[in-house]
């Protein structure tokens, strides 16, 4: 139980990777706090407590802080993605993607750090996308660089109380990835060629994820800080110029 | 007991950094080989660790097959490789000779590429059985940052990065995973050569102040340990990163994170 005694908070963890790593802490034994937009979803476990919380509302979130007493471990999971170019984007993608992937990483932040003990730990999720533009993403990726580079501040700024990392998760199976092939004219070869793009031939599960974000909230990462650690099945190892996909 | 029934072999294997993946191995299970020049490899005392021991040069060709063969005929297999001999000559460029360039190149970077070449047919017998493969090689935050007067150390840990990459193209489809642990000061016989070094990390001044300055440089106002490389290294043997491949891994306490730090 690498997470026993432990209190941990993740945003977002209805479904996808946020629901993966809510069900890895509750399994190492961490006691699991998580919160979405509406009512609990079905089949959580009772010994979850769930709270509906938009994160982008920043007197939502502080009024959250102080009846949670603080956390030891703070995920910031929630996120949203609109599959347009700049061109294309409207007022009302912006606020709904800063709003969230942004603004709400900072809302949090702000909020529980002040409530954090000494040696406690937060885990972004960045993505692969902050690094290396995905097409037709471009607020999504922008949002993700954001997530890095306040990573890093605040790895800098609170680093002798608290840990700050973010995982960049790559090709992840969630609603997300569908809502991607959507974007592709044959989603059936799209699917094939992005899973020969893969040196491990095949896309992630929330589990991997999790499997990085159970470390990164266990002692036995408490020389990881200011990183990002990127869970890709090899993908960004690779060049994306390919021949043999020519 | 995360590594139970897998057979690991360690380069390096009684240094600084060595001795710590080994004693973490054998915590976790495993059967581990530890190879380094002499039993008692970069620290004096020598202890039996309950590992075997190998004698090997991790640049001499003939040497390295003749360990993967007591391997192949002992174990019949091998699930982890870690790359952690190494070697750091602290030179700029217009110091260097090219007998220290080529040490750097061959322990480093060749020894690197001799291991993984010849433990590649035992790693993939490991896949092939459905138990999991995994190398782990060394390279360094200088592999992306330099430190001052360490030229060759930097140069060759770059090559490490890039082959690391190149390996996890190759044989990913095989079902060996490759990655790089790249630390940053970590308390070993290295980098108290590197404080008591006349190159630019010494150069005279009182030790002690030297040490508490480069802490403070740290957001962790601290350096690591053998045992905190040693944990990202067990989790990177272990099925737990079983999607986790061709990355580079920096644990440094935050140093990276950062620019440079203005004096004021």
């Amino acid at each position: 139980m690498r997470l026993a005694g432990k209190r941990a908070f993740v945003t977002g963890g209805r479904q996808g990777i946020g629901r993966g790593i809510v069900d890895a802490f509750a399994a190492a034994g961490a006691a699991v706090t998580t919160c979405g937009r509406g009512d609990r979803p079905d089949g959580l476990e009772q010994s979850i407590i769930w709270y509906n919380l938009d994160v982008t509302d920043p007197q939502a979130v502080q009024d959250l802080a102080s009846i949670t007493d603080g956390t030891d471990v703070l995920v910031n999971n929630a996120g949203v993605q609109v599959e347009k170019t700049v061109a294309d984007s409207t007022d009302a993608d912006w606020d709904a993607v800063i709003g969230t992937n942004c603004r709400g990483v900072f809302n949090m932040c702000r909020a529980f750090i002040p409530l954090m003990p000494k040696g406690s730990s937060i885990i972004n999720i960045g993505s692969i996308s902050g690094n290396h533009a995905d097409p037709s993403m471009a607020l999504y990726n922008a949002s993700k660089a954001f997530v890095h580079g306040l990573t890093r501040s605040i790895a800098v700024d609170h680093g002798p109380d608290i840990r700050c990392n973010a995982i960049c998760p790559g090709w992840i199976n969630t609603g997300m990835l569908e809502a991607g092939f959507d974007l592709a004219g044959d989603h059936k070869a799209a699917r094939a060629d992005a899973l020969r793009r893969h040196p491990v031939r095949r896309f992630g599960q929330p589990a991997d994820i999790a499997a990085m974000a159970v470390w990164l909230a266990s002692d036995e990462a408490g020389f990881a800080s200011g990183q990002m650690f990127t869970v890709d099945g090899g993908m960004t190892a690779a060049s994306p110029l390919n021949p043999g996909l020519f | 007991m995360k590594l139970e029934g897998k057979t690991a072999f360690v380069t390096g294997g009684r240094g600084g950094i060595g001795r710590a993946i080994v004693a973490r191995f054998l915590a976790e299970g495993a059967a581990v080989y530890a190879a380094d020049l002499t039993p008692e490899g970069s620290l004096a005392a020598h202890d039996d660790d309950g590992s075997r021991f190998v004698q090997m040069n991790v640049a001499d060709e003939a040497a390295v097959i003749a360990a993967m063969e007591q391997v192949q005929a002992e174990a019949g297999k091998l699930n982890i490789l870690v790359n952690a001999a190494g070697i750091e000559i602290e030179k700029t460029i217009e110091e260097t000779t090219l007998d220290d360039w080529n040490r750097s190149f061959a322990v480093n970077c060749t020894g690197t590429f001799l291991t993984s070449k010849y433990a590649l047919p035992l790693m993939r017998a490991a896949a092939k059985s459905g138990t999991s493969a995994s190398i782990i090689n060394f390279g360094s935050y200088d592999g992306f940052i330099a430190d001052p007067g360490l030229a060759a150390y930097c140069a060759t840990k770059g090559a490490v990065h890039a082959l690391t990459r190149a390996m996890a193209c190759d044989h990913g489809p095989e079902g060996i995973r490759v990655n790089a642990i790249c630390p940053g000061y970590i308390d070993t016989p290295m980098l108290q050569s590197f404080f008591d070094g006349d190159g630019s990390g010494g150069g005279g001044q009182n030790i002690e102040q030297l040490q508490q300055a480069v802490r403070d440089v740290h957001p962790m106002r601290t350096y690591g340990t053998p045992e905190d490389i040693a944990n990202l290294v067990n989790w990177l043997a272990s099925d737990e990163a079983r999607y986790a491949s061709g990355q580079l891994w920096v644990l440094d306490g935050g140093l990276s994170a950062q620019v440079q730090q203005m004096r004021l």
